[in-house]
């Protein structure tokens, strides 16, 4: 049996890297999948479309604006129609704006905090209560990153951001135990995605030497342990964040 | 079922209470209804009449008079 068959999840940030990889393979994994983006592309309708008729389950597209709280609600209400049980929801969706201390604008600051911690608690509240409505529990993850865990010159905005959306996600954990509902939250190193693009090669190379498996992680690397916390397979993990950065320090 | 039975349903199942005990009925001042007993209220009253409470009304629902009024928002009378 596949981990998550019958189970549905809601996914954030499913345009690419991270949140594909997560979209496509708690698909493949039998997850039904509401699959959430900021953006609408016939790329990612197709590859949906795909999707649906290789693993044989339902992905349904969400489109929202995390700076957008009417968005959000709306999102939700969409999901809610669907009268759908949800089983795990996957907050991977997130922005970076990179400036040094004395040089971050409010505005960065807001906007990033809007996106990767406010707009996440409203979402996860909205779709924690769908969850209680079934009365099964459920799984709720939060994409932070090591730099939340150890802070990182001239990621001020981002690096606090995933800071705090950790202590909301240990917090949730300590609330929602007793709905039999788990957050844990997964704390990504240097991921081969869109996000280093735009980072000079060197850089990257310095980073990679200081990680023990002298690599760059995959997305899927990350999906294979969103999905295993949101399977059964971590019943007993709750409350923790995990580390996916290939021996970053050891 | 008119709406006001659908409500009080809903409070009669979510909390696990019978009818006689709502009126006047406040949050925190029975054991049922506690803050989860909140959220499986909240939960059975959304359901009842196919709305999404916004948080703050959430928090607002302090009683089933309250409840009332706070309905009324989306388009439900009792």
């Amino acid at each position: 049996m596949k981990s998550l068959e019958g189970k549905t999840a809601v996914i954030t940030g499913c345009l690419q890297g991270i949140g594909r990889a997560a979209m496509d393979m708690f698909a493949r994994n039998g997850a039904n999948v509401f699959a959430c983006s900021l953006k609408r592309t016939e790329e990612f309708e197709n590859h949906i479309e795909e999707l649906k008729n290789e693993c044989g389950v339902e992905i349904i597209p969400v489109y929202f604006d995390m700076m957008d709280d009417e968005s959000i609600k709306s999102a939700v209400k969409e999901i809610q129609k669907a009268k759908i049980p949800i089983d795990a929801l996957v907050n991977i969706a997130g922005t970076d704006k990179d400036a040094l201390f004395q040089m971050v604008k409010m505005d960065d600051l807001r906007s990033t905090y809007q996106v990767n911690v406010f707009a996440q608690i409203l979402f996860s509240q909205y779709i924690v209560k769908l969850m209680l409505r079934h009365g099964k529990g459920g799984s709720v993850i939060f994409t932070s990153s090591i730099s939340g865990l150890e802070g990182r010159a001239g990621q001020l905005a981002y690096a606090s951001s995933k800071a705090a959306i950790v202590a909301a996600a240990k917090t949730m954990a300590a609330e929602l135990g007793t709905s039999k509902i788990r957050v844990n939250t997964i704390a990504p190193g240097f991921i081969d995605t869109e996000m280093y693009k735009d980072v000079p090669k060197e850089t990257i190379e310095n980073k990679i030497k200081r990680t023990a498996l002298k690599r760059m992680g995959q997305p899927e690397e990350i999906a294979s342990v969103l999905m295993f916390l949101a399977s059964e397979r971590s019943s007993h993990i709750t409350g923790q964040v995990i580390r996916i950065d290939g021996g970053k320090g050891v | 079922m008119t709406n006001l039975e659908k409500y009080n349903k809903a409070f009669m199942e979510a909390l696990g209470i019978t009818e006689d005990k709502l009126a006047g009925l406040e949050y925190n001042t029975i054991p049922e209804w506690d803050s989860v007993g909140h959220m499986q209220l909240i939960a059975a009253i959304e359901d009842a009449f196919d709305i999404m409470i916004d948080t703050d009304d959430i928090i607002d629902l302090s009683s089933y008079e309250k409840g009332k009024e706070l309905i009324a928002k989306y388009e439900v009378e009792l």
